[in-house]
């Protein structure tokens, strides 16, 4: 474990940390500063994040191609009446495309990919139990609380393979509830049953087992793996934020 | 005196029935006036015809009922010196610890490390201490190594072991376990009994269990308490006293016996005595082998195996599988599997978990459709292709029963339930109306036609999903483990109304591990490990093959256990009760 490693920092700091620079972010209207927070967030990801390179190709690759769809849709979609003092590009069909309209989609398209890279920096250096530890520890959360958001995560895959086979049982069955939406709706209705019902039996079940573990004898448990909260942690929200603070700044005098 | 570590004195629970207002009834009360006290180093086992409240017994011992499952409880309940009625589940972790019959609906953490320390950490106990319990309790159970594992990547037999570790490091002397080997395959249940034998065998521990499957656990129990129907106690003592002594009192009021003693007494029925009854497949072959070399062992009644008269396999071919190569998430779970079943078949597919058995059988019905690019091979079921056939040709096809009977209900009402599949062939309403009176009345649920498939009972529910298969008169009926979480009574009823539907002609597929019942009642056995096929046959000569079920996680049966060391080669070939000797006059004119 290196002093540099973002696994080990606090997800407090990790996940809480950047929400001033994401709400800072979300009020910019230029393309230059949500993209400097943007490659900020990136390059601390990559740089003590320790993930696997494929991982990061991927969100370098996605972030990209997302800003390239959502300029491209936004340009499409925006009015032309609010930009006619731009240039107009193209016309495909009805629709006219403006450089101010891609301009408008280019900076919502970065702000957005700068929010999700935020994200992104908490989202994955940390795993739930970790969250739901500092939580508990550093912002006195009931651990009852916490343990039963992490104990409902795991029902998902159940629920997913629980679905997957209640469909399949009412396709072989031969329900038919009709073509189109409606149809989509009915079929989705039948399923509520069955997986409601298989659900809360499992919800008891586990509840059972949780209580006969010993699951809220006490007002505190032993807390096994400690999150600490130290100077290290202070020291990379303060480099997170002068960092933002920075990009914001090198914005302003371009 | 060493003081019990659970003291159960005069028992009685009645549960608490909740009304639409609010309000509630008692149900009937089950158990009813129980005494049951367990010492240290001491195994209990607790017996009953399913509804007589061995598993509320269980949870009446920590506290879970009443406290969290309401119910009426007079009697009491001590552990440890604590009665049970003031204090609170879970400040008695560190007292009693319980396992499961469910291993999936147990796991709380996303490590093995974290689920066995979970219980110490919530009993406030310091962090070294924690985990040095937890090295402890890993290493009793064989999964120190595992500790970084995510629970769920475990066999089930894996996390049953995880679940008894849980219950070691909270530190608890006394174990209760409900039907913990109920799900697992052969491997896991010796597995199971492995790791609870080391338990026990240090001396100051004790063990209640609640067990169907006596083959094993009989040998494991020191005292056996068995209650009746009505959830009041009938016998108390020994486990050999009571099993062997009262075995025909025992299995009158509906408790299933071992397979080695039911054949003990069979055998007496014909004539042959055993002495003593045998408890286990090894003191069943001591016996046999006995009477073998006094010249007293007469020639079993193999003659009238049905398999002798079972048509040629592939004569007419139903179900066709060829070359079928499936892959899920990266992995192969079938893999190259070719297999054709024949009109009239009685096809028991085994296999442990994960082998791919219910692949194969939800890929032959129409409920697994994967893409195309993750199927090699093909699948014929009555000529058409499921991956692509109309609903409607493929319920007069092939009929799936679900492991989950409530998977398959998509309806508010019984008859409607069975009606649903027929009207959507088109049938006229007097057809339909014909043949779901039929149905209702062969499976015995006429009486609840009107009832929500939801609100019946676990053995009238499994029914009803044969009967949803049944009713289109499909030319194959697939159930995938219709015996799994089922208790051994439910298990033979289900079973006994297979066989029936094969003897009227209907070719049948049965997914399943359970080896003593698919012995008893298949005429082909298919075993798959790890997608592919490793034997095809009858089943006594696929399950006189030790070595092979073992590589496939199986065991043979306990009869073919038993009889596999004798010299008689026709004796060897006995797999099932049925082809013990028959009454005496019978047997000499088979000879």
């Amino acid at each position: 474990m290196s002093v540099l490693d973002l696994r080990t920092v606090n997800p407090l700091v990790k996940v809480l940390g950047p929400i001033p620079v994401m709400i800072y972010v979300v009020t910019t209207r230029d393309v230059l500063t949500p993209a400097l927070v943007g490659l900020l967030a990136f390059a601390l990801l990559a740089l003590l994040g320790h993930q696997r390179p494929r991982v990061l190709a991927a969100v370098a690759l996605g972030t990209v191609a997302l800003v390239a769809v959502m300029t491209v849709s936004f340009g499409l979609l925006t009015d032309p009446a609010t930009v006619d003092d731009t240039t107009p590009l193209a016309r495909v069909g009805p629709l006219e495309v403006w450089s101010g309209a891609l301009a408008t989609g280019l900076a919502t398209a970065v702000r957005t990919a700068a929010l999700l890279l935020l994200v992104l920096l908490g989202g994955l250096t940390t795993s739930g139990a970790d969250l739901v530890r500092a939580m508990t520890q550093q912002l006195r959360l009931p651990y009852r609380v916490g343990y039963a958001a992490l104990a409902a995560l795991r029902f998902v895959p159940r629920f997913s393979h629980e679905l997957e086979v209640v469909r399949g049982a009412h396709r072989v069955r031969g329900v038919t509830a009709g073509r189109g939406p409606v149809g989509a709706v009915q079929r989705q209705a039948g399923y509520v049953v069955p997986l409601l019902a298989g659900g809360i039996r499992h919800a008891e079940r586990f509840s059972l087992a949780m209580e006969a573990r010993g699951f809220g004898a006490h007002p505190t448990r032993t807390e096994r793996v400690v999150v600490p909260f130290g100077a290290r942690d202070l020291v990379l929200l303060a480099v997170l934020w002068a960092g933002a603070a920075a990009c914001v700044l090198l914005a302003a005098s371009v | 005196m060493t003081h019990p570590l659970l003291d159960v004195r005069g028992l009685r629970v009645r549960h608490h029935v909740p009304h639409d207002d609010g309000g509630h009834t008692l149900g009937a009360p089950a158990p009813d006036a129980v005494d049951l006290a367990v010492a240290p180093g001491e195994v209990v086992l607790l017996l009953g015809p399913s509804g007589c409240g061995k598993s509320t017994l269980a949870l009446a011992t920590n506290g879970l009922v009443p406290h969290v499952l309401p119910a009426e409880v007079t009697g009491t309940v001590t552990t440890a010196g604590r009665d049970v009625a003031t204090t609170r589940t879970p400040e008695l972790a560190g007292d009693v610890a319980m396992v499961f019959q469910d291993p999936d609906a147990q796991v709380v953490t996303g490590s093995v490390l974290d689920e066995v320390c979970f219980a110490p950490e919530n009993l406030c106990r310091p962090a070294d201490e924690v985990l040095a319990r937890a090295e402890t309790a890993l290493r009793q159970v064989g999964l120190w190594e595992r500790r970084g594992d995510d629970p769920a990547v475990l066999s089930g037999g894996g996390r049953q072991r995880l679940a008894i570790a849980c219950a070691l490091a909270a530190g608890a002397r006394m174990l209760v376990l409900d039907e913990p080997t109920a799900n697992l395959d052969p491997a896991g249940v010796e597995e199971v009994y492995a790791v609870l034998r080391s338990v026990v065998g240090a001396g100051d521990r004790g063990v209640l269990l609640v067990e169907h499957d006596l083959d094993v656990a009989a040998a494991f129990a020191d005292r056996v308490v068995v209650l009746d129907g009505a959830g009041r106690p009938a016998a108390d003592g020994p486990a050999r006293e009571v099993l062997t002594g009262q075995a025909e009192r025992l299995a009158a009021l509906g408790v299933w016996l071992p397979t080695a003693t039911l054949a003990g007494l069979r055998l007496r029925a014909a004539g042959v005595g055993i002495d003593p009854l045998p408890l286990t497949p090894d003191e069943l072959a001591t016996g046999l082998e006995r009477l073998d070399t006094a010249g007293r062992l007469p020639a079993p009644a193999t003659a009238v195996h049905p398999t002798a008269a079972a048509p040629e396999p592939a004569r007419d071919t139903v179900l066709a599988v060829d070359h079928l190569t499936v892959r899920r998430g990266g992995r192969t779970v079938l893999d190259d599997v070719s297999l054709a079943v024949g009109r009239g078949e009685l096809l028991a597919v085994v296999g442990a978990n994960g082998a791919g058995k219910s692949t194969l059988a939800q890929l032959a019905t129409g409920v697994l459709r994967p893409r195309r690019r993750d199927v090699a091979g093909t699948v014929r079921v009555a000529g058409l292709d499921p991956r692509r056939a109309d609903v409607r040709d493929l319920t007069a096809a092939v009929g799936f029963v679900f492991q989950n009977p409530e998977h398959q209900f998509v309806t508010g009402r019984v008859d409607d339930e069975l009606a649903v599949g027929l009207r959507a062939r088109g049938l006229p309403a007097d057809e339909v109306a014909d043949r779901v009176d039929q149905v209702l009345d062969r499976l015995g649920l006429t009486a609840l036609r009107d009832r929500h498939p939801f609100w019946l009972s676990g053995g009238q529910k499994r029914r009803l999903s044969v009967g949803t298969a049944l009713v289109c008169r499909p030319e194959v009926l697939v159930l995938d483990e219709p015996t799994y979480g089922q208790d051994r009574e439910r298990a033979v009823e289900l079973l006994d109304l297979l066989t029936a539907l094969h003897d009227d002609g209907t070719t049948v597929v049965v997914v399943s591990h359970d080896m003593q019942l698919v012995a008893e009642h298949a005429t082909r056995v298919v075993a798959l490990a790890d997608g592919r096929v490793v034997a095809d046959g009858r089943p006594d000569v696929v399950l006189g093959r030790p070595d092979l079920l073992a590589a496939a996680g199986l065991r043979p049966p306990p009869l073919a256990r038993a009889t596999r060391g004798l010299r008689d080669p026709a004796w060897r070939a006995v797999t099932r009760l049925a082809d013990l000797p028959l009454t005496p006059a019978l047997a000499e004119v088979g000879r």
